[in-house]
């Protein structure tokens, strides 16, 4: 409005045709200002945002700011399957912490990475930076071998050829047991519904297969007698899954009635108190082993001293003693006595007796499940 | 503004709308809430104080920040020349630099890790002089930005298509450059457009799984993003951990669109 008039003041002209120079300034002046106090206005609407972005900005980049970060702390990159993360993270990396800082006076960290063991041994395949990885099953490891990752079989020379830990394979059924499930020679028997990890993508169902197939073999059967147990059982698969965790998931949400898989989740979920069945124990098992392998090419020379220390520790009775607490069986079978849950098992077995995995996997999970089972069903055909 | 299309103040299509979106989105939303807060208040704290889950918190907002700095400053320039320059090839570019949008985020992650990484096509000529894109920080980047991209462009295009070429002529008649124009005619008019790529790369970002997890190498306290971090935590069963990253994810998520809105209310009521 004062704008208007004077606007109208600007333009109107003297008698002598000049201007009002005074009036004109103060009008030039007061629309500057005017416009300035528009901008603080804006500025003002803005401070919200901005300081919102800013201090998100500011929260983000803080550990990196330089002077905010002690010193510059050694680290150790490991990569291990998934059902062992929880016992790393809460008990096996906080113990090898406290060894290494009472030895040495140095903060060690562990940077991690837990998935499948299929999945982390692709991932090494396709070169993240592993120092150490742990691997549910050796196949993975000869695999890395295969790909160049590693030169040889290297973990092979580690304390108990690699093997860090074990965990039998175990049968899950519904509470009270309905079917009267005693071992694996019950899943073959018609109307019972079992559900299995798909071998073809899953490390658990290969150990599985292991089990249905030499367990008959083991209790003096023959071969016959073994592959008419495996055929049994995979005469009654109603459901399969990618993964050992995710065909768990089918269990428990109503599919079947029995499920193989590993001990140690089953003991997991019982003292987590979500535990819905009862474990069978086979009269005869096989223990999946779990290999540790050193990724030597991703070692940098001042990183070693660091890495075989803690490789080391991972064998120590410290260690041991920490996996048998989480529900794997040590390989030190004098600290198993300490886990008052672990079943009896009268005829246990490894892939050893198998003569390793390099020929368990050609004859058995190739040549009998599946050239010879999965046809036999009529659902064989994938390549 | 027309004022015969006022808002009118009725009651039944709103509640008829939160009725379709209460299952939908409203009631899974809340679920994260309600899983995140289980351990109450002081857990929920004492959960996203942990290094890691601070660490990718962190790594999430500066990748989305990076993301959204380049890919504002990309995507605008390519806006700029797919609405402006006349050139051949121009409608296949024009597809094809929207395609990250239908291509699944996991086959990003891949085609990356065979371009980059230390088998791939390049990466196996930079591997040896020690770079390493893949499985570090710049690889996540790299993703985010390939991801992103269509997000910046598609809020500036239309912007760009819609503006009178009469006042872009008018500029070079009184003698402005092609920069000129272009920093005082086209980007005040962009402004709203900037705003909101800006903020939907950002929040797209923040959210990226798929392409991550394929070439972060998912390591904890170095390539774990927020989403992966809540992806592994939920592996692991920890369900109340990982909700709580996802709560404050969706809050960030929220206040991030509530200034969208806010900024842009405030220039289309100064504008009318």
């Amino acid at each position: 409005m004062l704008l208007r008039v004077l606007d109208g003041v600007r333009t109107m002209t003297l008698p002598d045709g000049k201007r009002l120079p005074e009036i004109n300034e103060f009008v030039e002046r007061w629309r500057r200002w005017q416009t300035t106090r528009l901008n603080w206005q804006q500025l003002a609407r803005l401070a919200l945002p901005s300081l919102l972005v800013s201090g998100l900005f500011l929260y983000a980049i803080w550990p990196w700011i330089p002077g905010t970060r002690g010193p510059k702390v050694r680290t150790v990159v490991l990569y291990g399957f998934s059902i062992i993360g929880e016992m790393m993270n809460d008990a096996v990396f906080p113990a090898f912490q406290a060894e290494w800082e009472a030895r040495t006076g140095e903060h060690v960290e562990f940077i991690s990475a837990f998935s499948g063991s299929g999945t982390i041994t692709n991932q090494m395949i396709l070169g993240v930076p592993a120092e150490v990885a742990i691997l549910s099953l050796e196949l993975d490891a000869l695999r890395l071998v295969d790909a160049g990752v590693l030169p040889a079989p290297t973990w092979r020379d580690l304390p108990h050829g690699g093997v860090l830990n074990r965990t039998p394979f175990i049968i899950l059924v519904r509470p009270g047991n309905p079917q009267g499930i005693q071992d694996f020679a019950d899943l073959t028997r018609p109307g019972v519904g079992v559900v299995h990890p798909d071998p073809l993508t899953s490390g658990g169902a290969q150990w599985a297969l292991l089990a249905e197939y030499h367990s008959v073999r083991m209790l003096g059967g023959s071969d016959a007698g073994a592959f008419a147990q495996l055929r049994g059982v995979w005469q009654n698969v109603v459901a399969q899954a990618a993964s050992a965790r995710a065909v768990r998931t089918q269990f428990e949400s109503g599919f079947g009635d029995a499920l193989i898989t590993y001990e140690q989740e089953v003991l997991s979920d019982r003292w987590r108190g979500r535990l819905r069945g009862e474990i069978v124990y086979p009269q005869s098992t096989i223990f999946s082993e779990h290999i540790v392998v050193v990724l030597d090419r991703n070692i940098a020379p001042e990183q070693r001293d660091l890495v075989e220390a803690f490789v080391t520790f991972l064998w120590s009775e410290t260690a041991q003693r920490i996996y048998v607490d989480y529900g794997f069986r040590s390989v030190d079978e004098a600290l198993n006595a300490a886990n008052p849950d672990f079943g009896v098992i009268p005829y246990p077995f490894t892939v050893d007796e198998l003569g390793g995995w390099e020929q368990a996997k050609p004859q058995i999970v190739d040549g009998i499940w599946h050239d010879q089972v999965l046809p036999a069903l009529g659902m064989g055909g994938t390549p | 503004m027309n004022p015969n299309s006022k808002p009118r103040a009725t009651v039944l299509p709103p509640l008829l709308l939160i009725l379709t979106l209460l299952p939908l989105l409203l009631m899974p939303l809340g679920a994260i809430f309600v899983f995140a807060g289980h351990a109450g208040l002081p857990g929920l704290f004492q959960t996203l104080s942990q290094p890691d889950a601070q660490f990718a918190l962190r790594f999430s907002l500066l990748t989305a920040f990076g993301a959204a700095l380049v890919n504002g400053i990309l995507g605008t320039f390519a806006a700029y020349v797919l609405s402006k320059y006349r050139f051949r090839g121009r409608e296949t570019l024009n597809i094809v630099v929207n395609l990250p949008v239908a291509i699944p985020t996991v086959v990003v992650g891949t085609s990356l890790l065979l371009l980059w990484g230390p088998i791939g096509l390049l990466g196996q000529f930079l591997d040896p002089l020690g770079i390493q894109p893949m499985f570090a920080p710049a690889g996540v980047l790299l993703a985010h930005l390939f991801v992103t991209f269509p997000y910046m462009l598609g809020a500036v295009k239309p912007v760009l298509d819609e503006l009178e070429t009469t006042y872009e002529e008018a500029a070079y008649t009184i003698g402005a450059s092609r920069w000129q124009t272009f920093r005082y005619v086209i980007l005040p008019a962009l402004r709203g457009g900037l705003f909101s790529g800006l903020l939907l790369t950002f929040a797209h970002s923040l959210g990226e799984f798929g392409a991550t997890v394929m070439v972060s190498g998912n390591l904890r306290l170095r390539t774990q993003t927020a989403p992966l971090y809540i992806f592994a935590q939920f592996e692991a069963g920890n369900i109340e951990t990982a909700n709580a990253v996802a709560a404050v994810l969706a809050l960030t998520s929220f206040v991030i669109f509530m200034l969208l809105q806010r900024v842009t209310q405030q220039r289309n009521r100064r504008a009318s």
